[in-house]
């Protein structure tokens, strides 16, 4: 028993899809290949399924989105992680949010940061070099048309060098293009049981 | 040598911004590959090229971004000789088909309110023909576009600020 999920969490996820998965058992060999680099999300099989009906947009995504989130030096991971819970906040994907929400957690041992966000949304008040993220996020999120060269100042004054604010910008649109697979072409599930707040 | 985004940013590929790209070599060649997989695919599971490249103008057109409008204008030029496809994207000729008028409404969605989409979304391109291999593909399309309009604004703010 599962029902549509609305909000941030911290419980069991899972992700229903609206077009049909992928077959393994009638696959080509492009799609099975396309299916062994899988992004690094391990609770989404039905998810890279989906994606398998185009093997090549899914082989080349895969490892673009590894190399924006996890590639070595440049921004942390965590303010990486950060960009991605803006957007995905931002563009509703309450799935994602949680995720990354998580994994920021993991990464930096700071849970208020997340249960502040969670609770005011990108107007929580947080730290100014996370402030100055976040902004910056959720504005490239909600209108990429409307960034100038000044919405660089508040990210460089707070210590970004320009390969960070490349890693930020990479980071956050990249969540753009998952926000959007994820939540139309099926959508996050929370299993249902007693005593859930969702 | 300079690629797609290079050349939308208005960057060479010896500039300050990017010799800064390419310090993430696998973001410039697998984005480049998502571009190139995108929109000239070996498999187009049904959904044309002029499909693509008009169902990208209709992205940039709402994300109102004119370089990259430019950009899919001048690809989709060369695919739809003729101009219906562009017509209805940006001229605000009638829709009389059933299929394409299904994909840009689809488009819109995406690009505007991807947190309303419900399953019944899905079946109405269902309904109107496309295959799980096109919905994918036009999916996958219509994220990209947004991703890309949103790299270049980022890339255009730090030259502009450089």
């Amino acid at each position: 028993m599962t029902r549509p999920m609305r909000n941030f969490t911290q419980g069991e996820l899972d992700w229903r899809p609206w077009v049909a998965p992928l077959d393994i058992t009638t696959a080509t060999q492009e799609q099975l290949a396309a299916l062994k680099i899988t992004p690094s999300n391990r609770a989404v099989g039905a998810y890279s399924l989906v994606l398998a009906h185009d093997p090549e947009a899914l082989e080349q995504r895969s490892p673009l989105y590894n190399a924006i989130m996890f590639g070595p030096r440049g921004l942390p991971r965590a303010e990486r992680e950060l960009g991605a819970v803006v957007a995905s906040c931002i563009n509703g994907c309450a799935y994602c949010a949680s995720v990354h929400a998580k994994r920021f957690t993991e990464l930096t041992k700071a849970p208020e940061v997340m249960q502040r966000i969670q609770a005011d949304g990108v107007d929580a008040a947080l730290a100014p070099r996370q402030k100055a993220i976040v902004d910056y996020a959720a504005k490239l999120t909600h209108d990429p048309a409307a960034i100038t060269p000044a919405d660089a100042a508040p990210l460089r004054a707070q210590g970004l060098s320009d390969f960070e604010i490349l890693d930020l910008t990479h980071a956050v649109a990249m969540f753009a293009w998952a926000n959007r697979l994820m939540q139309t072409l099926g959508e996050a599930t929370t299993p249902a049981r007693e005593g859930n707040p969702l | 040598m300079s690629d797609l985004m290079d050349t939308l940013a208005g960057i060479t590929a010896n500039s300050i911004l990017g010799n800064l790209r390419r310090q993430r070599p696998d973001v410039v060649k697998h984005l480049q590959g998502s571009d190139d997989v995108i929109f000239s695919p070996q498999d187009d599971g049904g959904l044309t090229r002029a499909e693509r490249a008009a169902a990208a103008l209709r992205v940039t057109t709402l994300l109102r971004d004119p370089v990259l409008s430019e950009h899919y204008r001048a690809r989709l030029a060369m695919l739809d000789p003729d101009g219906t496809l562009a017509r209805t994207v940006e001229g605000g000729a009638r829709i009389t088909e059933v299929r394409w008028d299904a994909i840009l409404a689809h488009v819109d969605l995406v690009t505007r309110g991807p947190g309303s989409a419900e399953r019944k979304d899905i079946d109405n391109l269902l309904a109107a023909g496309l295959s799980s291999h096109a919905i994918v593909s036009l999916s996958q399309l219509i994220a990209y576009v947004n991703f890309q309009s949103r790299v270049l604004a980022g890339l255009r703010m730090l030259k502009g600020a450089a």
